[in-house]
């Protein structure tokens, strides 16, 4: 008995998580493949049963959300997809071993920047993520990740940066020229993970010296 | 600069982020060979609510293990030469950890070490309940258990 | 194993500077002829529990020039085995092995190169880029008797970097040390440089 090549209907099957928002993604191997619908299951690492993810049964998106099923970030987690054609074929993949902790890449923070006259005020707004603690309330970023700081760079006039960074959220840049263009970047880093998020970037212009004029 | 501090046990000179960049650059590879998803050696039961002071026992004792059973017998199949490189990584700072750790030896101390013990017997008969070439595979692939887990005592 | 014809290599030694580690041996000349060598390593963990394993070395299996990086290849503060064999067609060498093993801990740390300048009033600090491994020690003090020496430690490399706002009329010098954390060790400090802020003052 020769096993049916079935890997046109089903590829790729992995997850993607950014902030511990952990969503699993497949390709179809078709070009066109409005006929084919899929079935997601999931389970921790080390368990027997595979569970039948609810909401994502005979779906024919390729997508399907699995952030509270493997919401535990100390677990290893794996997932997998049936396909099914309308002849009947059908085909299963799983993913690779997942660990949220691991895989999780991290947002740009969210930052305000308020330009002063000789000064530049950066606040860095908590993170929250969608894991909960015991007591049911959101888990921030820095709750997760015992390490985690932040560092933020002011490109003055094009020749050198100023650099700030700690655990806390508040940061001054002072010493600066008024009424002058900036560019701050700000990045969570996350050593141990060695995680590095992707810069938000403020361009501000201090305010002018009302003193002098 | 950081160290790991397994209780009493002090550990300098092993930066973990070198041992992750080790273990993440086959960990697809080594962990795709291990198709019995059901099983896991190191189980909650093994490393969950383990104190400060049994650390340096139990880390020891699987140190040991690692490189005298599991990756002994792991380089040999590895052609890879991305394995045989991350694997010489792990496998010579975890030697030099495991030389490291002086656990006391004292009485007072019996009743921790064997607390130790008695974890550190879950993961072994765990091991030794599977096929020797399967529980090489299924232990190569749950380092990342192991260094997550290791990640609490290094600061 | 090819028919041994070719000398082995000899004079092996390594020269290791700011955890830059290079293999080197003396070449092995045939007229007219192209030499490759092929140079493996072997960790402590390896030559004590499976000494029958060497691994081909990253940048140099094979090279043709006598000498090969090995920063690559050392990734744990032990000794390392390191052995190399010239090869010609399907002629080779025996091995030739590095006499004393080499330990990544007994690189040299060489002071690192700063360029201290001045914008405004802003203390502007540039370092050499030495790598992931590295990091900075800066001391910074106001040149006046009693003065109190500040330190900063700064991760980035190669880009001119504020240290401090400095007050109208002072001088202020600097110092930078690297530290290593694999090894644990710092090298000496560089010299002092100073520079001086022209004499208008800040407005509050």
């Amino acid at each position: 008995h020769i096993a049916e090549d079935t890997s046109d209907l089903l590829q790729h099957v992995k997850f993607q998580s950014s902030n511990f928002e952990n969503i699993l993604t497949w390709d179809s191997g078709l070009d066109s493949a409005p006929d084919i619908v899929y079935s997601v299951e999931y389970k921790k690492y080390g368990e027997r049963e595979w569970l039948a993810k609810e909401g994502c049964q005979r779906i024919t998106r390729k997508s399907c959300n699995l952030t509270m099923e493997t919401g535990n970030f100390m677990e290893f987690y794996y997932a997998r997809v049936t396909a099914l054609s309308a002849g009947g074929r059908s085909a299963t993949k799983m993913t690779d071993r997942f660990s949220s902790l691991q895989h999780t890449t991290i947002k740009p923070p969210d930052v305000t920047c308020i330009p002063k006259v000789r000064s530049i005020q950066m606040i860095v707004h908590p993170t929250s993520t969608p894991i909960r603690a015991g007591d049911g309330h959101r888990l921030s970023l820095e709750d997760v990740f015992s390490d985690l700081f932040y560092r933020l760079e002011l490109q003055v006039n094009h020749t050198y940066q100023m650099h700030l960074g700690g655990k806390q959220r508040d940061y001054e840049f002072t010493g600066l020229t008024p009424d002058t263009e900036f560019l701050g970047t700000i990045m969570i880093f996350v050593p141990t993970w060695s995680k590095e998020s992707a810069p938000y970037v403020c361009r501000v212009k201090t305010l002018p010296d009302r003193m002098w004029t | 600069g950081q160290e790991f501090q397994f209780g009493p046990c002090r550990v300098e000179g092993v930066v973990l982020q070198e041992l992750w960049e080790a273990f993440r650059a086959m960990k697809d590879i080594v962990q795709a060979k291990d198709n019995i998803t059901s099983v896991r050696l190191l189980r909650k039961e093994v490393l969950q609510n383990v104190s400060d002071t049994e650390s340096c026992y139990l880390i020891r004792a699987l140190l040991k293990f690692y490189l005298n059973t599991v990756f002994k017998n792991s380089l040999d199949k590895a052609a890879d030469s991305r394995i045989r490189k991350s694997f010489s990584t792990l496998a010579n700072n975890f030697f030099v950890i495991a030389s490291k750790l002086q656990p006391s030896q004292e009485k007072e101390m019996f009743s921790t070490s064997e607390s130790a013990r008695r974890r550190f017997l879950l993961f072994q008969r765990a091991f030794q309940q599977l096929d020797i070439q399967a529980a090489q595979t299924k232990a190569f692939g749950e380092v990342d258990i192991l260094l997550t887990w290791m990640e609490k005592f290094y600061q | 194993d090819g028919v041994t014809v070719l000398p082995a290599p000899q004079n092996l030694s390594v020269q290791s500077t700011n955890m830059k580690h290079l293999l080197t041996w003396s070449p092995v000349t045939v007229p007219g002829e192209i030499i490759y060598y092929f140079v493996e390593y072997q960790g402590e963990y390896e030559s004590l529990y499976m000494s029958h394993i060497w691994i081909p070395s990253s940048w140099c299996s094979p090279t043709e020039g006598p000498e090969c990086d090995i920063t690559d290849d050392i990734t744990a503060t032990v000794p390392y085995k390191l052995r190399v064999r010239a090869t010609l067609g399907s002629q080779t060498s025996a091995w030739s092995t590095l006499q004393h093993p080499f330990n990544r801990n007994s690189t040299t740390l060489t002071p690192p190169v700063m360029e201290v300048t001045k914008d405004g009033f802003h203390l502007v600090i540039k370092l050499e880029d030495l790598g992931p491994q590295f990091e900075f020690l800066v001391a910074y003090w106001r040149r006046e008797p009693g003065a109190k020496e500040h330190v900063k430690v700064v991760r980035s490399r190669g880009i001119p970097v504020h240290l401090e706002t400095m007050e109208p009329g002072a001088a202020y010098c600097v110092k930078v040390q690297t530290f290593v954390k694999a090894i644990r060790r710092h090298s000496p400090f560089s010299q002092a440089e100073c520079v001086k802020v022209q004499g208008e003052t800040l407005p509050l």
